[in-house]
């Protein structure tokens, strides 16, 4: 509800009208997944360095259409968030100017849901240039896969269960392969991988088995 | 895009610029257990790479194939336009999506790529068999001088004559000496002595120092041959002296190294003429064991090396019966080879099968003297014996011929499996020695007794189904996947035997005398019995799994696992062998489905 009346808002103030698509259903059966490579984890000064977007359409990951951009920012590349996404100042500087970038990643976004993994974030820092270029917050709606991971393991679990909803923990409890973390575009596959696989099991009714164990690197007696 | 395995084959053969276009085009399909990807007989608009599950291959007729990570699929469903089975998703399945007109560009650009889309199972594994040449040639180059066959050295004092340095030369069967010459060592060459005495006139008595050079140009004992090579080429020489702590202990030629290329079976058929005992021949036994596994590390396809060690070894059979038979068995008496021997198609030793038949009685003294003559022989040449004792030490094996034809209707009449399988095994005799007159009217006795008896060909084609069906199943897979225990397929019974059988079934029926299978399935064919197409089919599939078996065995050897030498490991081998494999198997399933209703062994 508030959710609606925000998005009627941000709707009937929207600066630039060619921004109206945000606010239109997207094609039936498509969401688009999001990461972001930022400086740091504080949506309040840290900034989006790279960014990749990925359609699903049914049970197709789209990713020979993928979107994927390296923004340049002004900010000196704090050296603990370049150990993470190993994107170093000199990368960056390839990038082109969020306010190039942003456009091009809002049409490709467009109407549909957004999926991520803790997508509230990758969402958040966006809608800092969001609401800068267009004076409206992306009215999107969300779907979190992790939310839904743990609606499949943990839902009706006793109290005192320890919860694990750690990236490498679905990946590995879901039998998918492990890309290299921290590039947008791997992580936005990942996250993908996870999601049509989560979305099938949970219309089927299926359950994660908590007793199933998390997956070694090697097979026992390897 | 990453995280698409270029190196997974076939897609290690493409190049850089085609592995990104390929990249650049994939999508990712994600399918539920239980969901059909691939219907049978529909084509599919894309290529699919497990990433991740698994994907059953179904067939209505026996146990499934199961697909994994990194296996294709399916390549008759887009470029043939139909898949042969139904593609099945076992689990949660993500598969890479490569659309299929990137797949058909890269197959008209790249030829080793488009290998692994043929249709015809021959055609991709001489494609793929081609790869192991280029390792060949290395691992050639890669031997030490002191392992090749190299000429040993011959002193010689370089007072002695032209005429008494060319004497040594022949009598001690070699092409160049070194010659002392008060504190140097220098050499000659028979040409060296040819052209002295033809263009410089030399007078024959003059010493052998003025024909000979000092420029001696050696290579190490234990150089590598590249290193020879290299060596000759640069000095512009056909032979290098081997030198070994300051001292030359021989002589390497250019016709050496060739001769590790080539393997030397040129050289063998001279070594078994030669022989003049049991021993020497042991060793001719041994080389020609060795060259099995040097030709097929050089890529020589596995027909060719079968043929070849066939050959050579009726050749050796034939040495052996010269010298362990009194003349009274010489002359009465018609070695047979039997079995995978008699069909030519072993090219590892595995067991020996054979026989004699005498066309008059011999005394019972020399015939006793020759069977223990002749498998001692075998024996100590290291041939493992016939564990069905189907061999001349048995007496069933070793008889006149009248005898042996009131056996063939013992055999017939009787009809159980045993008997079957000792017709079976008669079918593929060839003659090595005597009069193959007598091996003739002994086949002829028998195709008489056979001919038109249906129900008795329906029992000895039901041998067919003496081994379980193909097994790449479900459990297996699954059981490899966690480690629990080796994922083997038996060759012999899923693959060679039920092939071999079927045609060795065709061919009694026909009344076909050859007995390779490839040459009785042409003959089928001739005679309209099999369709041109799918005879090539099958003598591929045998090919194939000829191939693999002589990989295992040669694993075996190495590993002396012995036993285990027919069962091929899955988790061993490529994507692309494993796909090999499966179209090999399809081809036997479609054999069996032949031979099952032509002989109608539903009954059975």
């Amino acid at each position: 509800m508030r959710r609606w009346l925000r998005n009627l808002f941000y709707r009937a103030t929207l600066a630039d009208h060619a921004y109206r698509f945000l606010f239109e259903p997207g094609p039936p059966d498509e969401v688009v997944v999001l990461d972001c490579e930022t400086t740091g984890l504080n949506p309040r000064f840290d900034e989006v360095i790279a960014v990749a977007a990925i359609v699903i359409r049914g049970n197709r990951i789209m990713t020979s259409e993928a979107y994927r951009a390296l923004i340049r920012t002004d900010r000196v590349l704090p050296p603990e968030s370049i150990k993470v996404h190993r994107l170093r100042a000199r990368d960056v500087a390839e990038g082109r100017p969020m306010h190039q970038v942003l456009p091009e990643l809002l049409r490709f976004i467009g109407g549909r849901p957004i999926v991520g993994y803790y997508v509230d974030f990758d969402v958040r820092m966006l809608d800092r240039y969001v609401l800068r270029y267009i004076e409206a917050k992306l009215p999107n709606r969300r779907i979190e896969v992790s939310e839904i991971y743990y609606a499949l393991k943990y839902g009706g679990a006793p109290p005192g269960t320890v919860l694990d909803l750690r990236f490498r923990s679905i990946l590995a409890d879901l039998g998918i392969p492990s890309l290299a973390l921290h590039d947008p575009f791997n992580d936005a596959l990942m996250t993908a991988m996870m999601y049509v696989q989560l979305r099938e099991m949970r219309e089927r009714g299926a359950r994660i088995g908590r007793e199933r164990a998390v997956q070694q690197e090697a097979p026992i007696g390897a | 895009m990453q995280g698409f395995d270029i190196a997974n084959p076939p897609f290690d053969r493409l190049t850089h610029q085609e592995s990104e276009e390929l990249r650049a085009g994939l999508d990712v399909g994600y399918f539920a257990p239980g969901e059909v990807i691939i219907p049978r007989g529909r084509s599919s608009d894309w290529l699919h790479v497990v990433i991740k599950g698994s994907v059953k291959v179904r067939d209505d007729s026996t146990v499934p194939t199961v697909l994994g990570p990194n296996d294709s699929f399916d390549s008759r469903a887009l470029v043939h336009g139909a898949a042969g089975e139904d593609f099945v998703a076992v689990e949660e399945t993500l598969c890479h999506l490569i659309p299929r007109r990137i797949v058909v560009d890269l197959i008209r650009r790249n030829a080793a790529f488009a290998a692994f889309f043929y249709a015809d199972v021959s055609r991709k594994l001489d494609a793929f068999a081609g790869q192991r040449k280029a390792e060949g040639m290395d691992s050639v180059l890669r031997t030490r001088v002191r392992d090749v066959r190299y000429r040993p050295a011959v002193y010689v004092d370089g007072g002695i004559s032209i005429e008494q340095a060319g004497r040594c030369m022949r009598d001690n069967d070699v092409n160049a000496l070194f010659v002392r010459d008060g504190g140097r060592i220098g050499v000659v060459t028979g040409m060296n002595l040819s052209k002295a005495a033809v263009l410089l006139r030399r007078p024959l008595e003059a010493p052998v120092r003025d024909a000979c050079h000092f420029d001696v140009v050696s290579v190490g004992l234990d150089d590598f041959v590249f290193e020879a090579l290299l060596m000759m080429t640069k000095h512009d020489k056909r032979r290098l002296a081997i030198r070994s702590n300051g001292d030359y202990v021989g002589f390497l030629e250019d016709i050496d190294i060739l001769g590790l290329f080539a393997g030397n079976s040129q050289l063998i058929p001279g070594r078994i003429e030669r022989a003049r005992s049991i021993d020497d021949l042991a060793g001719a036994a041994q080389a020609i064991g060795a060259q099995v596994e040097r030709l097929h590390r050089q890529g020589v396809k596995v027909d060719v090396i079968a043929e070849m060690t066939s050959d050579l070894n009726r050749r050796l059979f034939r040495r052996v019966f010269e010298m362990s038979a009194p003349t009274t068995v010489r002359e009465a008496g018609c070695l047979l080879l039997m079995g995978s021997e008699g069909r030519g198609e072993q090219t590892v030793r595995t067991d020996q099968d054979n026989a004699i038949l005498l066309d008059r009685d011999v005394p019972v003294s020399d015939l006793g003297r020759f069977r223990d003559a002749f498998s001692s022989a075998l024996d100590g040449f290291g041939f493992p014996p016939c564990p069905g004792n189907v061999m001349v030490r048995n007496p069933v094996w070793s008889q006149s011929l009248d005898g042996f034809i009131r056996q063939l209707k013992a055999w017939v009449l009787r009809g159980d499996p045993e008997a079957m399988m000792n017709i079976a095994i008669f079918v593929d005799a060839v003659a090595v020695t005597g009069s193959a007159d007598v091996l003739i009217r002994a086949k002829a006795a028998l195709f008489e007794l056979m001919r038109g008896e249906t129900a008795l060909l329906a029992r000895f084609a039901s041998l067919i189904g003496t081994f379980e069906t193909p097994n790449l199943g479900v459990l297996s897979t699954i059981m490899a996947s966690v480690g629990a225990g080796p994922d083997g397929i038996d060759l012999k019974k899923a693959g060679t035997f039920p092939i071999v059988h079927g045609v060795r079934t065709l061919a009694i029926d026909r009344g076909i005398l050859e007995t390779p299978t490839a040459a009785r399935i042409e003959a089928l064919v001739r005679a309209g019995t099999l369709e041109p197409a799918f005879g090539r089919e099958l003598t591929g599939a045998l090919h194939v799994f000829m191939e693999f078996r002589l990989r295992s065995q040669l694993l075996a050897l190495h590993t002396e696992e012995l036993g285990s030498e027919a069962v091929l490991r899955l988790d061993g081998i490529t994507t692309v062998e494993r796909d090999i494999l499966r179209d090999a198997l399809r081809v036997v399933r479609q054999f069996r489905e032949l031979i099952g209703s032509r002989y109608k062994l539903g009954a059975f």
